[in-house]
């Protein structure tokens, strides 16, 4: 096999911090390379240097033997590098069809012609994407995939995925694999980064493991094991066994007060008549397919979205009847909403990360000429960012600047500093890495041990299992099941979402 | 790259940035105007030139503040003029000025919290939105409130030329009242709780606001401020000139403070920018204004030579930014 990809010697510093430094690696022809190491390891940024985002301080990037510097993503996808981002980057007020033949459009682009062009692109793909669509209008899961259409169509021959999988549903994981597949059958190589390690050893051919900028190992997967990867990823063994190792059920928290109760809940076609309740001092967990309407349920309950004027139902929030215009008004009452899209309603990116933190203190208060300073706010953001080990090159660092993983644990920060009596985590652990999901998922349980009502949704079976004391299952914008984890199987929990 | 010479650093460092292009062209335009233009700088000339973009600067400072939380407000000028001619017009129907001049301010008030409410309730825009409040401001004006284009100043209020023509140790009020107001914003903006909730709205309307900024109280108390802050020029304005001219609404004034905000550096995007980028867009425009007008440059030509060191600016950044380093958003396309 030749290579097509060798990094020699390269490193990229950002503000004489190396984000990466030596790292000597080839990708070859026709084969899958997993790409795994810690939140804020290097992953994104040495991929983001082969996509032509960023150029190398030192060290060199070849090219089937040649060597390369990049100025833009358009040159690195004429050289027929493609990269599909760990935030998604589409343009939102544009079709599903036009997204996909963007930087690829001919003089006049036929709107049908376009349309049917991407119709057919995304079934022979499989995908499930109307191409008339606005992409502002998909969820996540569909989002993912008009990107991944899109490198297709691209032609490109190497593909980077930054974390493709975190978004998807485990039947989209599956169409993902199998696309992969394809991809490697047509000579593509392939650079793929996840947390999900059993990804990584079931579809890489190779697996390169990042530290602290370093590249600590870079060997066949057949070599690899589970704990031999995560020895190497954060150099020293893990004991803790995530997800439910334990074979001894943990004890299930007794439910408090009756914090938040939804009566047929109705907006849009969305949520259609959900019914739910949500106890103080225990974790509920909230199942669903993509599409079921769990975030929007919450969402309203949080005050983010406006449930329906008439019929819309009710909500109660400690027993009082509620109708929230704005998430102001939740937030006042100790609702707090951690929201699945950082980028869209998570982060203030051009900002620092302990005024990201702050403000979610700050926007708790009334007085509009209060006094704040800098130092207030480094101090009082210091205890989250320690306790939840947020890693930057620097102090000062914004959050743009940030790994997608510590972006993720200050979205989750900022909602903590608020010190919520019911906080909703949608997808919490999305885009974190092994140990720092241990240490979110602790987080979370000891809010619920001091007497929070706590919501996690996830799509993640495993995750809901671990967590919660209670599970409810969505489908179709309702609340179909209702059990105790003690109750509960992924048998069970996967039948009633899905039938 | 470490035998690089210190003044090539320091000259990456001063055109690394948008605010350093504009701080060298505003050096270089002084240098060339001192030595081209004889009468350019002596201190009567320096002084008339600040005082005479004071006015502006403060204006800019009110834009800013909108700007910054992802705002416009293009109807500054129109709530100036009209708020400050009918305290006028009020005053010589017989009432003592200082008591118009407070019914003036609450008219600018409410037409500053009545724009807010719009766009906080009514999703509408900030520049459509802005826009026609402007033009409706103006049309009640001259239509309900008074019918001169010219107002004078009401005889006998000698107090009121203080703000405008006298001087405290040799500086005028006016430029006084600038760097109080640039005081004033920049506490504001970088140590409250409005000011970082600005810089949030700016930074991420959506973030915002499921973090609980009250987002509708901000945006109304944005335009309401700089309603205020317009009138506080337009009372500036009046008192230097002894009188106020309607006309000014369809001069080129609001262009001239998206010209100072766009060159000092303020983003038109939002969240980013701070009170000294306002100062160094006013000193640069005022170097301009005040070199063409030694010059006599035509009116006509000044707007051009405006425009095409508004649209350099904005290229020289891009060029001296490209996209793809640190300021790259992932990479779009
Ligand atoms: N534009 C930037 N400016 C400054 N520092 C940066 C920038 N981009 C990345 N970094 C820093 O470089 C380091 C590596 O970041 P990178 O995004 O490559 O991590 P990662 O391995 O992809 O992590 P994750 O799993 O969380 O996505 C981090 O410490 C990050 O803060
Ligand atoms: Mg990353």
């Amino acid at each position: 096999m030749t290579d097509v990809v060798e990094f020699r010697d390269a490193t990229k510093a950002f503000r004489g911090n190396p984000a990466f430094r030596n790292v000597n690696l080839t990708l070859r022809k026709g084969e899958v390379l997993a790409l795994v190491g810690e939140n804020g390891a290097g992953k994104s940024t040495l991929t983001k240097v082969l996509a032509g985002l960023y150029r190398l301080t030192s060290g060199e990037l070849r090219l089937e033997g040649a060597p390369v510097q990049f100025a833009s993503p358009a040159e690195a996808l004429r050289c027929g590098v493609a990269m599909v981002f760990q935030e998604t980057n589409l343009i939102p007020s544009m079709t599903v069809a036009q997204n996909i033949f963007l930087g690829a459009e001919n003089f006049f682009n036929r709107l049908r012609g376009v349309n049917i062009a991407a119709q057919q692109h995304l079934q022979s793909l499989n995908f499930p994407v109307e191409p008339t669509a606005l992409v502002s209008s998909l969820g996540a899961a569909k989002k993912q995939m008009v990107e991944i259409a899109r490198a297709v169509h691209h032609k490109a021959r190497i593909f980077i995925f930054d974390e493709p999988t975190a978004t998807l549903t485990p039947e989209e994981k599956q169409h993902f694999f199998a696309l992969i597949g394809t991809l490697k059958k047509q000579d593509a190589s392939i650079i793929f980064i996840s947390h999900a390690l059993e990804e990584a050893l079931t579809i890489a051919d190779r697996i390169a493991v990042l530290r602290d900028g370093q590249l600590i190992v870079a060997d066949d997967a057949k070599n690899f094991t589970r704990e031999r990867i995560v020895q190497a990823m954060v150099g020293r063994q893990l004991t803790a066994q995530l997800y439910g190792g334990e074979t001894a059920r943990r004890r299930v928290r007794k439910r408090g007060e009756k914090v938040l109760a939804l009566e047929n809940v109705t907006m849009g076609k969305a949520v259609r008549g959900a019914t739910l309740s949500v106890y103080a001092g225990q974790i509920t967990g909230m199942f669903g397919l993509v599409g079921a309407g769990r975030t929007e349920m919450m969402k309203i309950a949080a005050g983010v979205l406006k449930r329906d004027f008439w019929h819309g139902g009710r909500i109660k929030l400690r027993g009082e009847p509620v109708r929230f215009r704005v998430p102001r008004q939740a937030v006042e009452r100790g609702v707090a909403y951690v929201t699945e899209d950082r980028k869209l309603d998570g982060l203030f990116e051009s900002m620092r990360m302990a005024q990201n933190v702050f403000l979610g203190r700050l926007a708790m208060g009334a007085n509009p000429v209060a006094y704040v300073t800098m130092a207030e706010a480094r101090r009082q953001s210091e205890r989250w960012l320690d306790a939840l080990n947020v890693r930057a090159i620097d102090k000062n660092a914004k959050v743009i600047e940030l790994s997608g993983g510590n972006q993720q644990k200050i979205v989750v920060a900022k909602s903590l500093i608020q010190n919520p009596s019911l906080i909703i985590f949608d997808e919490p652990t999305r885009g974190v890495d092994v140990g720092a999901i241990a240490e979110i998922h602790h987080m979370i349980q000891s809010l619920a041990d001091a007497g929070a009502a706590v919501v996690v949704i996830s799509s993640y079976l495993p995750e809901i299992l671990s967590l919660s004391d209670r599970i409810l299952v969505a489908r179709q914008g309702r609340i179909v099941e209702e059990m105790t984890v003690d109750e509960a199987t992924e048998e069970k929990i996967m039948y009633a979402a899905v039938h | 790259m470490t035998n690089t010479p210190r003044s090539r650093r320091l000259a990456s460092r001063l055109l690394g940035s948008q605010e350093g292009i504009v701080f060298v062209l505003a050096a270089t335009a002084f240098v060339v105007f001192a030595l081209a233009l004889p009468g350019f700088a002596t201190p009567g000339n320096l002084v008339s030139l600040v005082r005479s973009v004071s006015v502006l600067g403060i204006l800019a400072l009110g834009m800013a503040i909108v700007v910054i939380g992802r705002g416009i407000d293009v109807a500054m000028i129109a709530t100036m003029v009209v708020s400050v001619s009918w305290a006028f017009v009020i005053a010589r129907t017989g009432y003592p000025l200082a008591e118009a001049l407070v019914i003036g301010g609450a008219f600018a008030l409410v037409a500053g919290i009545l724009i807010g409410a719009l766009i906080a309730y009514g999703d509408v825009p900030p520049i459509f939105a802005t826009l026609a409040a402007g033009s409706i401001i103006y049309g009640l004006g001259r239509t309900f409130f008074f019918t001169l284009e010219m107002q004078n100043v009401p005889p006998g209020n000698d107090w009121f030329d203080f703000i405008g023509k006298s001087r405290v140790l040799g500086v005028p009020v006016t430029v006084i009242a600038f760097a109080v107001l640039c005081a004033l914003a920049h506490f504001a903006l970088t140590s409250t709780r409005f000011g970082w909730q600005t810089y949030a709205m700016g930074s991420n309307p959506n973030t915002a606001r499921t973090t609980g900024v009250p987002m509708r109280a901000m945006v109304i108390a944005h335009y309401a401020l700089s309603a205020l802050v317009a009138y506080v020029a337009g009372l500036i304005l009046a008192s230097s000139a002894s009188a106020i001219n309607a006309r000014l609404y369809n001069s080129t004034m609001i262009y001239d403070i998206l010209l100072v905000i766009v060159l000092g550096g303020i983003g038109l995007n939002g969240g980013a920018g701070r009170i000294r980028n306002v100062v160094l867009g006013t000193i640069f425009v005022g170097i301009l204004l005040n070199g063409m007008t030694i010059l006599d440059v035509p009116f006509t030509i000044q707007n051009l030579v405006k425009g095409v060191v508004l649209l350099l600016a904005i290229v020289f950044d891009s060029l001296v930014n490209p996209r793809d380093e640190q300021t790259s958003q992932q990479g779009d396309l």
